[in-house]
C-alpha cells in the first residue's frame, strides 16, 4: 500500500533522513523505531507532506505522492498525527473531532457514524464533549488527536510518538486503542521510541539509525540481533 | 579586523571616495548635488542597517530622527537678524545662541540620540509584530510634534535660513564614518549576540531581558546616525518641512536597504547607489514626459509605483536582498578560493 | 446630562468603527502572523469607487455595495500580490511588500485620479441629526452603532458556529495541524483576506461619512487606529481587538473634550504616549489570546 523507496530528507542543509526505504502492506501496523534524530519523525513527516524529499519518491497505492500537499493527502486517505499532538486548544473537544471531519464534511450520516464509533472507542471523549481542548490531561489529549484523525475515515494512519510523556498506564491504554482501531482496518504505520511495547502489537518494525535502515523484520528477528541494543534506546 | 573585512570596507569606501571626487570633477553642480544627498541617504540607510538588520526588526522611525537632527541643529546656525523672521515665537533662550554648522550638527545627531534612548525602551520589550507597528505610532507622534511645535520648526511651513554648510566632501567623510560605525556594530558583542538571536524566536525568548537592551543599543546608535544625517541634510537643502520627514522618505530609505540587502553593510550602500541612480533616472524620464506632454496625464507618482513594484520583486526573488547574508569581502574571499 | 450622552455616543460611534478595523487586521494576523501594511488602502479603494459611482443613476446603497465590494476584491489581491509570494519567505519580507503594495496602490490614485480630495456622495440620512436627552446627536452615529452591533455579531456567530470560522480559528493556532486534518490552506487565507476587505468596507462608507471626500492618504489614520488598537488589546485576541478599538476611542474622545484649545493638535501625540504606557504595563497587550502556534 505504501512504498518509500530511497528517500532523502533534508531541513535546510542538515540531513535527517540520508536513505529510507520502507513498505507497508495493507491492514498492517509497521513500527519505525530508533533513537531520538534517526529520522522517524521526518519520514512521517514526508509522507503527510509536510516535508518535501529532495531525493527518492514515496508510493501510496501505486500512486506517486512525494509532491502533494497535505490536504491532498488527506483526500488520498491519509491521517497524521504528530508529535506535538497539536490538538486546537481553545476549540471544544467536539469541535476539535469536528474538523477531523473537515475533508467529508458534508456526508453528515458517515461523519455522525464516525463520531459514534470514536466515543465507543474512547469513552473519556464521550463525557468531556464541550470541554476546551487545552485543559485535558496528556493522555487525554492523545485519545483526543487520534480520534480527530481518525474522524476522515483514513485508510493510512500515521502516528508519531503516541506515548510521548504520558505514564506507561496510560500508555498501555493508549496502545490498546491503537490495536482496536487497526482491527477496524486502518493500516498504522506507528513511530515509536518505547521499542519494547511497541514491537508487542506490531507486525513488521523497522530499525533507524542516522537516517538509514539499520534492521527490519518481526518483533523475533529484530529481538536476535544483538548488535541493535547499541542502536536505538528502548525500554 | 580581519582581511575580510578591511576588503568589505574597501569596498564600501571606494565608490563613496570616487563619487565624491567625480562629482566635483566633472563641473556641473546637478552631479554634485546628486552625489551629496546620495551619501546623506547612505548615512541615513546605514544607519537604518544598524538597527534592522542586527536586530531583524523593522523600524519606521527613523526617518523621525533624522528629523529631529535637522530641526535642532538648524536652531543654533540659522543667522541671528534672521530668526525673528524665520521662528518668531523661538524660546528667548535659545534666540541668541549661535554655533558653527558643525558643531550643531554634532548637537543635533546626540540629541536624536538621547530621544531615541528614552522612547526606545518601552518599544524594545514588544514583540517584533508589536515592536514595529509602534515604531510606526512613533513615526506619526513625531511628525505631529514637528507640525505642531511652531516655536521651534515653523509649524508645517518652511524652515528657511539654515546655512549651507554640507560640501560634497563632508557628506562623504560622513557616509565613510557611517559605514565604519555599522561594521563596528556588526561584529561587536551586541551585534554578533543580536544577529544569532535574530530569527530564532526560541533563542531570543531564551535571552529575556538581556534582548532588549541589545536591541535598544542597536536603536540609538541608529538615531545618532539618522540625526547625523538630518544635520548635514539641514545644512545642505538651507530650508525644508515636516512632511520631508514621513512616509514617502520611509518608503525610499528602506526600499534601498531592502533592495540592497539588510543583513549587511555592503547591502546597504549597494542599495543606495542603485535607486538613487534608479529614482534619478526615472524622475527625469517623468519630467521630460510632463514636459513634453507625451501622454495626457501629468506622470507623478510614477517614480513611486516603479519603486514599489521593484521592491516587490526583489522580495519575491532574493528575499534577502541583492547582497545576501555575506559581506563584500567574504563574497570575495569565497571567489579567491574557488579560483 | 446632554454632555454626557454627547460623550458615550461619540465613545462608542468611534469606538465601533475602531474596533471593526482592528478585527479586520486581527483576523489576517491572527492566522499568518502577518501584518497587513495595505489594509488602510482598502478604505481608499472604497472612497474612490463611491467617488466614480457618484454621477450614476443607482441608490446610495447600491453604490455602497458596489464599494464595499471593491474593498473585499482589493484585499485578496492583497493576498496574492503582496503576501502569497513571499508568505514563507520571512516576516519583515511581507511587512514591506505590503507597504509596498500601499505605496502602489495610493501613487495609482494619485496618478490615475488626482491629488486632491475629491467629493463622495453621501445618503441624506447621514447628515440628519437626532435629539436624545437635551443633546443633538449626528444620526451617522447611531446608524454607525448598530451597524458595527450587527456586523460583530454576524462575525461572532460566523467564527463560533460555522465550520468555516472554526477551520480559520484552528489554523490561526496551529496552521499546519490544520492543513493535515484536510483544511485547505489558501483557503483559509483568503477567506480571512475576503473578511478582513469586508470590515474595512464598511468601516469606509462611515468615516467617509464624517469627512466626505476622499484623497489617496485617506487610508493612513484608518490603518494607524487598527494598528494601535490590535497592539493594546493583544494581537492573538479576536476580542482583544474590538477591546482595543473602544478603549484608543475612548482615549481619544476624552482627550477631545479635555484638552485645552493650544494643545489639541497635539492629541495624536498625547495618545500615543498614553498608548506606549500601557504598552509598557502590558508588552504583550491587554488580552492574551490563545497559545502561540507557529507561523505558516
Amino acid at each position: 500500500m505504501l512504498e518509500i523507496d530511497g528517500i532523502e530528507l533534508r531541513y535546510g542543509a542538515v540531513k535527517a533522513v540520508r536513505d529510507v526505504s520502507l513498505k507497508v502492506h495493507k491492514g498492517e501496523l509497521v513500527t519505525l523505531l530508533g533513537a531520538n534524530g534517526a529520522g522517524k519523525s521526518s519520514t512521517l513527516k514526508s509522507i503527510a507532506g509536510v516535508l518535501k524529499p529532495v531525493r527518492g519518491t514515496i508510493r501510496l497505492n501505486g500512486e506517486d505522492i512525494s509532491s502533494l500537499s497535505p490536504e491532498q493527502l488527506v483526500r488520498r486517505g491519509v491521517a497524521m498525527v504528530p508529535e506535538t499532538r497539536d490538538v486546537f486548544p481553545d476549540l471544544t473537544v467536539d469541535e476539535n473531532l469536528q474538523l477531523g471531519a473537515f475533508s467529508r464534511r458534508w456526508n453528515t450520516r458517515a461523519v455522525e457514524a464516525t463520531r459514534q464509533q470514536m466515543f465507543e472507542l474512547f469513552p473519556l471523549l464521550a463525557e468531556r464533549v464541550k470541554q476546551p481542548a487545552g485543559t485535558l490531561s496528556g493522555g487525554q489529549q492523545q485519545q483526543l488527536v487520534i480520534a480527530r484523525a481518525m474522524m476522515s475515515n483514513p485508510s493510512l494512519l500515521l502516528l508519531d510518538e503516541p506515548s510521548l510523556g504520558l505514564a506507561p498506564v496510560i500508555v498501555d491504554k493508549i496502545f490498546e486503542m491503537i490495536v482496536a482501531l487497526r482491527q477496524s482496518g486502518v493500516t498504522i504505520l506507528l513511530v515509536e521510541q518505547n521499542a519494547t511495547k511497541a514491537m508487542k502489537i506490531s507486525d513488521r518494525n523497522y530499525v533507524l539509525s542516522l537516517g538509514r535502515v539499520a534492521a527490519e523484520g518481526t518483533a523475533a528477528e529484530i529481538a536476535e540481533r544483538s548488535d541493535l541494543k547499541s542502536i536505538y534506546l528502548g525500554s | 579586523m580581519n582581511n575580510s573585512k578591511l576588503i568589505t570596507l574597501a569596498a564600501v569606501i571606494t565608490p563613496v571616495v570616487l563619487l565624491a571626487l567625480a562629482s566635483t570633477a566633472l563641473g556641473f553642480p546637478v552631479f554634485e548635488r546628486i552625489a551629496t544627498l546620495l551619501l546623506i541617504n547612505m548615512i541615513l540607510v546605514l544607519g537604518l542597517q544598524v538597527f534592522m538588520g542586527n536586530s531583524g526588526i523593522l523600524s519606521f522611525a527613523h526617518i523621525a530622527f533624522m528629523g529631529i537632527g535637522a530641526y535642532t541643529s538648524s536652531l543654533f546656525t540659522i543667522p541671528l537678524q534672521m530668526r525673528g523672521m524665520v521662528l518668531p515665537d523661538l524660546y528667548l533662550v535659545v534666540k541668541p545662541i549661535l554655533l558653527s554648522p558643525y558643531i550643531s550638527i554634532a548637537i543635533g545627531a546626540l540629541f536624536a540620540m538621547l530621544i531615541a534612548a528614552l522612547v526606545a525602551y518601552p518599544l524594545m520589550r514588544l514583540s517584533d509584530a508589536a515592536a514595529v507597528i509602534t515604531s510606526f505610532a512613533l513615526l506619526v507622534v513625531m511628525h505631529t510634534i514637528m507640525v505642531n511645535w511652531s516655536e521651534v520648526t515653523n509649524g508645517p511651513r518652511t524652515l528657511f535660513g539654515v546655512p549651507k554648510a554640507t560640501t560634497v566632501y563632508l557628506a562623504a567623510c560622513g557616509a565613510i564614518l557611517a559605514a565604519i560605525f555599522a561594521l563596528w556594530f556588526k561584529e561587536s558583542r551586541t551585534g554578533l549576540l543580536l544577529r544569532a538571536v535574530r530569527d530564532d524566536e526560541v533563542a531570543a525568548g531564551a535571552m529575556g531581558a538581556n534582548l532588549s537592551l541589545l536591541r535598544w543599543r542597536g536603536f540609538v546608535l541608529s538615531a545618532l546616525m539618522a540625526g547625523f544625517a538630518g544635520g548635514l541634510w539641514a545644512h545642505f537643502i538651507t530650508s525644508f518641512q515636516p512632511t520631508a520627514f514621513y512616509l514617502k522618505e520611509t518608503f525610499v530609505i528602506l526600499g534601498m536597504l531592502v533592495i540592497g540587502g539588510s543583513a549587511t553593510v555592503s547591502g546597504a550602500v549597494l542599495g543606495t547607489f542603485l535607486v538613487t541612480f534608479a529614482f534619478e533616472t526615472l524622475r527625469a524620464t517623468e519630467n521630460a514626459l510632463n514636459s513634453s506632454s507625451v501622454f495626457p496625464l501629468q506622470m507623478v507618482g510614477l517614480t513611486e509605483i516603479v519603486l514599489a513594484v521593484a521592491m516587490i520583486v526583489v522580495l519575491v526573488l532574493r528575499p534577502s536582498g541583492i547582497i545576501g547574508a555575506e559581506e563584500f569581502g567574504a563574497i570575495v574571499q569565497k571567489w579567491r578560493r574557488r579560483g | 446630562m446632554g454632555i454626557y450622552i454627547q460623550f458615550l455616543i461619540d465613545v462608542l460611534s468611534l469606538g465601533s468603527l475602531y474596533a471593526l478595523m482592528a478585527l479586520g487586521l486581527v483576523i489576517v494576523y491572527g492566522i499568518l502572523k502577518l501584518v497587513n501594511f495595505a489594509y488602510g488602502e482598502l478604505i481608499m479603494v472604497a472612497g474612490y469607487t463611491l467617488f466614480l459611482l457618484g454621477g450614476s443613476p443607482f441608490p446610495w446603497l447600491a453604490m455602497a455595495v458596489v464599494a464595499v465590494l471593491m474593498a473585499v476584491l482589493t484585499g485578496i489581491a492583497t493576498e496574492y500580490v503582496a503576501f502569497r509570494p513571499v508568505r514563507s519567505k520571512s516576516v519583515t519580507a511581507v511587512l514591506i511588500t505590503s507597504f509596498a503594495f500601499s505605496t502602489l496602490l495610493q501613487n495609482s490614485a494619485l496618478l490615475f485620479i488626482s491629488p486632491r480630495a475629491r467629493t463622495v456622495p453621501l445618503p441624506s440620512v447621514f447628515s440628519d441629526t437626532v435629539m436624545i436627552g437635551g443633546a443633538i446627536i449626528p444620526l451617522r452615529n447611531i446608524l454607525t452603532i448598530v451597524a458595527a452591533a450587527l456586523l460583530l455579531t454576524v462575525f461572532s456567530f460566523i467564527m463560533k458556529k460555522t465550520v468555516l470560522g472554526l477551520a480559520m480559528r484552528a489554523a490561526a493556532t496551529k496552521f499546519t495541524m490544520a492543513r493535515m486534518l484536510g483544511i485547505p490552506a489558501n483557503l483559509i487565507i483568503t477567506s480571512a483576506f475576503a473578511i478582513s476587505g469586508l470590515l474595512a468596507g464598511v468601516v469606509s462608507l462611515f468615516w467617509l461619512g464624517r469627512i466626505g471626500s476622499v484623497v489617496p492618504g485617506i487610508g493612513l489614520e484608518p490603518l494607524l487606529v487598527a494598528f494601535i488598537a490590535t497592539v493594546i488589546g493583544g494581537m492573538r485576541s479576536l476580542q482583544g481587538a474590538v477591546l482595543g478599538g473602544f478603549l484608543l476611542s475612548l482615549i481619544v474622545t476624552t482627550l477631545n473634550y479635555s484638552l485645552p484649545p493650544e494643545l489639541l493638535k497635539f492629541r495624536d501625540a498625547f495618545t500615543f504616549s498614553l498608548v506606549i504606557l500601557i504598552l509598557l504595563w502590558r508588552p504583550d497587550g491587554l488580552i492574551k489570546g490563545p497559545a502561540t502556534g507557529q507561523r505558516t
